[in-house]
């Protein structure tokens, strides 16, 4: 943690996260808040989002609300539950070999983080996911914060059996207010599980999203992510996976689709921490008007991670002339024998592919349209689930129109 | 020792051990030998009177000085920077003596009235100093031909804190070239260092940056004027002496015009157990349509193979494309210091200007490098290309960290970035931190990077036709930097190949 000097000037929102978390009982948290600050740019896993500089002001933290219709992706036969304002609940019995409970106290890893502290701060009792194998069924979390602008934070702990194979769907919406969420998910995959796990933000313009996930991944395991930021005007999520176990893999993609005012923020960091394992980071950015994208990525390969075998990409597609991308992606690299390797590209439409498809008399939105959708297409496509990738599709597509 | 001074047996037998090690280690940086040449050094420890001193010896106008307390009070206000990937006990910057030179040295002259201890540690070097007799042609005089620093060069050699001697400055001066030390051009030619001087590094650039505006010593000036092509390479080498110094160099280079200059850089230093400190800060502007070449091949005392001692070699140097299509070129081959921090870096100001970076860091022992570069678009229809290999080795740490953005204003901006790393022997760690940052819709960037090691084939291969395990290496690792030892001057070449395979010897295995 970066301990500057000179004593650091809290600003509104500082000092309403300190007051919440000394009333929650977190004294190290709120101490942290206090000498450090939020994040700035000198913090270098929040160089490109600037915490105090966006993060004016942190709402009262949220009460309990009253029985709400919360908006989940249509996905047929899919085991749903729900966490509103911090609060769990399950709708029906849960599917066998899925169980469902609470643990205490915050998920997360301890880490150099802020909003780390401030989630495991906060956070009294998570909701907690058992999969055992023969799970066909699509599990979907709907989390949302409803009534007047408030803080909430709260927690899922999700544990896949050896050999289990799971597919699991969140969703972040909200009433339309300056909400801050802050979201935790730690999910642990067993030896030779499979999962895909789709996390999408769909809060409102005005809410401050922000989820952290921790992924760890024992012998074998294999993982594909799919993170979407099409909601708040500011989100940033965190990735944290961790390849533990031998032969374990890990397709870690994301995208971030950002309009006029928008700040998007992906930051990942994976850790190969053992001989022979992979991991293939894919993220895209869209941006239009006057927004701000940005991607970092970090491949970390402990000394003994010897084969490891890592590839980062990045690709930025800026719409319009005056968005901002920015990406960082690292290497940080202590083994001999491995190939690792990172690319970052940006740019606008190909123009020649543009002209190909209007001297075939496509109207030129439509062309634009059809184009993007191919730039989007590596990452929905690998998502086996059909009713899924529809309804991912769909997401794309309206915040494609919306800017039409 | 005996009351009479005679070594005993035993401390005779000791000496020679320790020689014998000794000799060892200098086989491998043959350049760690010490000159003894009385010098005239500043008492440690750093205040404005320091400061004062340093400008008094110079006999620097008021304004030069001003300009020094100027910085010097911003310095004191400042915090060293942490962010590189470097680890090294804190800095007593109140240990150093910030002034040293030869006891002879009288200020600028001819070469015959320099030293000849000082023109025997250039012959050394391999760093030609006899102009006349190179130019006449006499047999030997070129003997360091075949040196990166070959007949053909101008050379500005500053010899801890000054600048001893400068050749060929007649033949350039024909064609208005300027060359000198910087503490001349202060002194003849005010206007143009007060025009140029901390336009592209300011004062308060960054810590180190801002302590060498204060207590910079010497280094080069050059100004090529309008529409002249500079006949030879310019060159500066740098030496290190005297024990406890910092050497705080600043060299200035000005291209006028459609102007071309290529100019080299080369430096060396005695083998000690401290560090020492070398905070250099290099000035390029290159006006409409001029280019500007400039070539290092760092080589400073790299550490005994525990660790021990080192240059800490923490350098700002930034070019600024400041008129139309113009061009600077980067080319460094990083080989020594046990710290290197240093980021070559192209303002591209000028529209349709070009930055390029050509760059190989090598470390090995317990050395470790932090370096890359930083392309700032600000012009229209600017590119900017770069190139980096990095080769770690023995139980060393290689960073790559560049930065590359294009401003809102920055139309068709265009990079490409490739880096590379290469890992030999499994304590070492290669890393790579590129700033990708465009603001803007018809900014083109590719960035690309990859770590890998030498793979089995390769060397079965190599070996398989006679080769010793080392020279499989060094050969693998000669044709992975190709791509950059392409864009060195010619007598370059020839030096980097060579010493690409002294820094790797004893990786293997």
């Amino acid at each position: 943690m970066v301990r500057p000097n000179f004593p650091v000037r809290l600003g509104a929102a500082e000092e309403a996260l300190i007051n919440q978390l000394k009333f929650a009982g977190a004294d190290q948290a709120a101490e942290r808040i206090t000498v450090a600050g939020l994040p700035t740019r000198r913090v270098e896993s929040y160089h490109y989002t600037d915490l105090k500089t966006l993060l004016r002001a942190v709402p009262p933290m949220a009460q309990p609300a009253n029985q709400v219709d919360v908006p989940a992706l249509d996905l047929p036969g899919s085991y749903n539950l729900t966490i509103v304002n911090g609060v769990a609940s399950q709708q029906g019995t849960a599917p066998a070999g899925v169980t469902v409970g609470t643990v205490r106290g915050g998920v997360l890893t301890t880490r150099d983080d802020t909003l780390i502290h401030i989630n495991n701060g906060l956070v009294r009792e998570a909701m907690s996911l058992d999969i055992a194998p023969g799970v066909d069924q699509i599990i979907q979390i709907a989390r949302r914060i409803e009534g007047v602008a408030a803080h909430v934070a709260d927690a899922l702990k999700i544990f896949v059996a050896d050999g289990a194979t799971a597919t699991i769907v969140e969703t972040f919406t909200g009433s339309d207010a300056a909400h801050v969420g802050n979201h935790a998910t730690y999910l642990a995959l067993g030896k030779d599980a499979v999962v895909t796990h789709v996390t999408v933000d769909l809060s409102g313009r005005d809410t401050s999203h922000f989820a952290t996930n921790e992924y760890h991944l024992a012998d074998g395991a294999k993982l594909r992510t799919l993170i979407i930021h099409a909601g708040s005007d500011l989100a940033r999520t965190h990735l944290y996976p961790r390849m533990a176990g031998q032969g374990a893999h890990a397709d870690v993609t994301g995208l971030n689709l950002v309009s006029e005012g928008q700040h998007a923020d992906i930051t990942m960091e994976t850790n190969h921490a053992v001989p022979n394992t992979s991991s293939q980071p894919l993220f895209k950015s869209i941006t239009r008007g006057r927004s701000k994208a940005v991607v970092q990525g970090k491949l970390v390969v402990a000394r003994d991670a010897q084969k490891t075998d890592a590839k980062f990409m990045h690709q930025g597609l800026m719409l319009s002339d005056d968005a901002e991308i920015l990406s960082k992606p690292e290497l940080e690299i202590y083994a001999d024998d491995v190939v690792c390797g990172h690319g970052s590209t940006c740019g606008k439409l190909d123009e020649d592919s543009l002209f190909y498809l209007l001297s075939r008399g496509i109207p030129k939105a439509e062309a634009e349209t059809m184009l993007v959708r191919g730039f989007i297409a590596e990452l929905v496509d690998p998502i086996e689930n059909e009713a899924l990738a529809e309804a991912l599709n769909g997401i794309i597509d309206t915040w494609l129109l919306a800017g039409k | 020792m005996t009351d009479y001074g005679i070594p005993t047996l035993k401390e005779e037998i000791d000496r020679e051990t320790v020689e014998q090690v000794l000799a060892l280690d200098v086989d491998k940086y043959k350049y760690g030998f010490e000159s003894d040449i009385e010098s005239d050094v500043a008492p440690v420890g750093l205040t404005e009177d320091t400061v004062r001193m340093i400008s008094a010896k110079k006999d620097e106008p008021q304004w030069m000085l001003d300009w020094r307390l100027e910085a010097f009070r911003r310095w004191q206000t400042m915090e060293e920077p942490n962010w590189a990937k470097v680890h090294y006990p804190k800095i007593d910057f109140q240990a150093i003596s910030y002034y040293s030179a030869p006891k002879s040295f009288k200020g600028p002259k001819s070469l015959d009235e320099v030293d000849p201890e000082l023109l025997a540690t250039y012959a050394k070097l391999g760093i030609p100093l006899k102009e006349q007799a190179i130019l006449a042609g006499v047999e030997g005089a070129a003997e360091s031909v075949g040196t990166p620093f070959g007949a053909n060069v101008a050379v500005d050699a500053v010899f801890d804190s000054v600048s001893v001697v400068t050749t060929f400055r007649e033949e350039l001066a024909k064609q208005g070239i300027i060359f000198c030390s910087i503490s001349e051009a202060v002194r003849e030619h005010p206007e143009l260092v007060q025009q140029y001087l901390g336009t592209v590094v300011p004062v308060t650039d960054n810590y180190y940056a801002t302590l060498n505006s204060a207590v910079f010593t010497d280094g080069s000036f050059v100004y090529i004027p309008k529409g002249v092509r500079c006949p030879m390479e310019l060159s500066t080498y740098f030496r290190i002496n005297e024990k406890k110094t910092g050497q705080f160099e600043r060299t200035l280079i000005i291209a006028d015009d459609d102007s071309y200059v290529s100019y080299l850089e080369g430096c060396t230093a005695p083998m000690r157990d401290e560090h020492q400190l070398h905070a250099a800060v290099v000035e390029l502007v290159a006006l409409d349509n001029a280019e500007i070449k400039y070539s290092t091949v760092q080589n400073w005392y790299p550490g005994d193979k525990n660790g021990k001692g080192g240059i800490y070699n923490f350098v700002t140097k930034r070019g600024d494309c400041r008129g139309v299509n113009s061009h600077i070129s980067w080319t460094q081959v990083e080989t020594g210091s046990a710290i290197t921090w240093k980021y070559p870096s192209c303002i591209l100001r000028g529209d349709g200007s070009r930055g390029e970076f050509y760059s190989i860091a090598i470390s090995n022992g317990y050395q470790q490098v932090d370096s890359g570069t930083k392309m700032i678009h600000l012009g229209k229809n600017t590119s900017s290309r770069i190139i980096s290999k990095g080769i770690a080795a023995g139980f060393s740490d290689n960073t790559y960290r560049g930065q590359v953005s294009a401003h809102a204003k920055a139309k068709n901006a265009r990079n490409f970035t490739q880096c590379d790393s290469l890992l030999i022997g499994d304590k070492c760690g290669a890393h790579t931190v590129p700033y990708i940052e465009s603001r803007n819709g018809t900014a083109v960037f590719e960035h690309e990077a990859t770590t890998s090691k030498i793979s089995d084939d390769q060397m079965f291969y190599c070996q398989a036709r006679g080769l010793s395990e080392e020279e499989a290496v060094a050969l693998i690792v000669n044709g992975f930097v190709r791509d950059v030892l392409q864009h060195l001057p010619m007598e370059f070449m020839v030096e980097t190949q060579k010493l690409i395979s002294i820094s790797l010897e004893g990786s293997v295995g």
